[in-house]
């Protein structure tokens, strides 16, 4: 169980990116972030390993802080976290192979993958995170001769290569055409019914109707809403994205 | 010159607004422009157009003045009219007239200036000693027919001693003889030498030798080479005169030492060589290549360390660093501005002629420009696979290993290989002020006329030059 206690970052231009927030997130669930661009969601998935350093509150992950881990402690931690970003963020001119293997980082011998050598059970792995999102045979591509949605999928096998128990996605499909969504969330989706944990941040709300277990709201940087995806009607979708909104449907584009 | 320009800042209205320029005197403004360009303008409110028609005034009549052919004054002349006309225009419509009548009068102004600084002349240009150039360009010295050497000699004693016998001037190898008599001679003597058992009916060249190994021309006014053919059985007979210079440098012009005359014979045998200029066109290209080479590898090594104090995304963080990302930049600006051919000059001075001054000093061009390209990689680093790897759990150094490597790996070498062959092309000139290389060779032949000489070492040059740029343009296609 992940428990995140009166969340909050200053950026060090006084921009308030995150306020008070405080939620549980029970092992399992499929938890998705809403909220406008700007309002916190990236910040709050990028303090849950650290990648951003939070002001203050305490995030506990069973009963081991993150917020308190030295930093040996914290890549121990991190390893367990697998994150999937909207840019995909692979190594443009890297392989396939070696953008999934670098997956593998936190568990190899660090001297080992200095010098570019993979155990052979490393590279298997690879292959069957790789067959598991359906583009084994781009292996030998370079990572920015695939197509978006390809991309996206290799940045799921590195996240896969983890291991992980909890899967952080930064707004995953939003620089995908909408027509992919469905095929990325899809993966998600399957790892969530193998027992992993999924934080995501999504923007369209037939997506999160249709994947969230459970919806938080941020809304400059306060939580606004916590609940059950069906909970969201056009009052609450008012209240989270502000009187001009309009909802717009992944699938109907 | 009385009228002072700031009168009509009691009207002052934005500059450069011409439509809503206030209206006053035509005449009056005229009358200011007349005396002093643009006075007209301020007038009329137009106060940067005033200023800068009265600097613009004052540059172009000061380089006519300076320079000056009575026939330029036009320029100024037709500027300051147009001014004139300007300020009444403003002050009558309230609105300006074009810019570009004083833009083009000025532009006659520079460009006569221009045409008599640089002193163009057609005339001077001769067609006699284009082609005394050019003939022997057509020929490059670079390879010749491979020919047999058929060569004799005989020792000569020079000059006669009072008190010694010479040695017999006579000698016999392999039933080719060769004699002169008589056995001794001072400088200017008159010998009759005679060799036999060589190639019948073939040119036989007849020279000498010094006792200290001097090559002396023995036809003409000791300037030529002496040319006899032998007869049908292979022996030519022929009177010499002893260079007058033969005693030159011998410590002690008394003492009687063996010279040597030669006779030698070519003949083709067939297919074609380097020749002994064409030899050293290539000892200066491999030289310039390597020369190139050395440079750019020690120049990666410092660029690349400098080139990360030069990145602003990684220095701009707090003052002190950014302080040294500043000077670093200036530095690196103010030396990549200097041509290597100059830095050159001044490493001969230190390290002394030759391609290790050639070197250095395209090292240290290289390296300020070389570190600016790098820093511009470093600059453009997308940091989302950086993150991506630190968020695996991967430590710093493989953060670096994976997320950094990877990403400037690829340009640094593409780059690398792009300077190497700029490098080649400045090594081709450093050794016109002593850097060695292909330059030092051609400069000389330049000096003494050798244009065969010279010739083949641009054919040389331009093969090495564009086969790198070739292949390096393939190279880089790959990398980036």
């Amino acid at each position: 169980m992940l428990r995140i206690q009166n969340l909050t970052k200053i950026y060090p231009n006084g921009t308030k990116a995150l306020t008070d927030v405080s939620f549980n997130v029970q092992d399992g669930e499929f938890l998705v972030v809403i909220g406008l661009s700007g309002s916190g969601k990236s910040t709050l998935l990028r303090c849950i390993n650290r990648l951003i350093e939070p002001t203050r509150g305490k995030i506990f992950w069973d009963d081991m802080d993150i917020t308190a881990a030295s930093p040996a402690e914290l890549r121990r931690i991190r390893r367990q976290i697998g994150m999937v970003f909207q840019q995909f963020n692979l190594v443009k001119r890297s392989s396939v192979m070696t953008n999934v293997l670098s997956g593998r980082l936190g568990y190899t011998n660090p001297w080992l993958s200095l010098l570019g050598i993979w155990s052979a059970a490393d590279k298997q792995r690879a292959l069957e995170a790789l067959e598991r999102v359906g583009i084994a045979d781009k292996a030998g591509n370079r990572a920015d001769s695939l197509s978006g949605g390809q991309q996206q999928r290799v940045g799921i096998a590195r996240a896969l290569m983890q291991e992980p128990r909890l899967i952080l996605a930064d707004e995953p499909v939003a620089s995908l055409d909408p027509v992919l969504s469905h095929s990325i969330l899809q993966y998600l989706e399957q790892l969530n019914k193998d027992g992993k944990t999924i934080i995501c941040s999504l923007h369209f709300l037939d997506l999160v109707h249709r994947y969230a277990t459970r919806v938080i709201a941020l809304k400059d940087g306060y939580k606004v809403f916590e609940g059950l995806p069906s909970e969201i009607d056009r009052v609450k979708f008012k209240e989270i994205y502000g009187e001009e909104a309009q909802e717009v449907r992944a699938t109907t584009l | 010159m009385t009228e002072k320009p700031n009168r009509s800042s009691s009207n002052h209205l934005p500059a450069g607004n011409t439509a809503e320029s206030r209206s006053g005197s035509p005449i009056l403004s005229a009358i200011l422009s007349a005396l002093m360009p643009g006075a007209g303008q301020f007038y009329a409110g137009q106060r940067y157009r005033g200023v800068a028609m009265l600097i613009a005034m004052l540059v172009i009549t000061g380089m006519v003045f300076w320079y000056g052919n009575p026939i330029w004054y036009l320029s100024p002349i037709a500027v300051w009219l147009w001014n004139i006309w300007d300020a009444i225009s403003l002050t009558k419509r309230g609105k300006g007239r074009t810019l570009l009548l004083p833009v083009l009068f000025s532009l006659i102004a520079a460009y006569s200036i221009g045409w008599q600084l640089i002193g163009i002349n057609f005339s001077a240009a001769s067609a006699d000693r284009a082609m005394a150039v050019l003939r022997p360009m057509l020929r490059p010295d670079l390879f010749e027919t491979r020919k047999e050497l058929n060569q004799m000699w005989t020792y000569v004693s020079v000059p006669c001693s009072a008190t010694e016998t010479p040695p017999p001037a006579r000698r016999e190898v392999d039933g080719k003889v060769a004699f002169a008599t008589p056995d001794c001679a001072g400088p200017g003597g008159t010998l009759i030498v005679s060799v036999s058992g060589m190639w019948p009916n073939a040119d036989t060249i007849v020279w000498w030798e010094t006792a200290i190994g001097d090559d002396k021309p023995l036809g003409g006014n000791e300037n030529a080479p002496l040319i006899v053919r032998t007869d049908e059985t292979g022996s030519l007979t022929t009177a010499i005169r002893v260079p007058s210079t033969v005693l030159i440098a011998q410590p002690d012009p008394t003492l009687m030492l063996q010279h040597k005359v030669y006779f030698d014979q070519y003949r083709p045998i067939g297919g074609f060589q380097l020749s002994t200029n064409g030899r050293y066109v290539l000892q200066g290209m491999i030289e310039t290549v390597t020369m190139a080479l050395m440079a750019t590898t020690l120049a990666v090594l410092l660029a690349v360390p400098i080139s990360f104090l030069a990145a602003r995304n990684l220095m701009g963080g707090n003052p002190i660093t950014f302080g040294i990302y500043v000077i670093v930049r200036t530095i690196l600006n103010i030396v990549r501005s200097i041509e290597s051919l100059i830095i050159a000059i001044v490493f001969v001075i230190i390290v002394g002629l030759g391609p290790f001054a050639g070197m250095l000093a395209i090292a240290v061009h290289s390296v300020a420009a070389l570190a600016k390209l790098y820093s511009e990689v470093i600059e453009g680093i997308d940091p989302g696979p950086i993150e991506a790897i630190r968020a695996t759990g991967a430590n710093w150094l493989q953060v670096v290993r994976y997320g950094v490597i990877p990403q400037i790996v690829p340009p640094f070498t593409a780059f690398t290989i792009y300077r190497w062959d700029i490098n080649v092309r400045s090594s081709t000139i450093v050794g016109f002020v002593g850097g060695g290389g292909i330059g030092w060779y051609l400069v000389q032949w330049i000096q003494i006329n050798e244009m065969r000489a010279v010739s083949a070492a641009f054919i040389a040059i331009a093969i090495v030059v564009v086969t790198l740029d070739y292949i390096s343009a393939r190279v880089r296609e790959r990398l980036v």
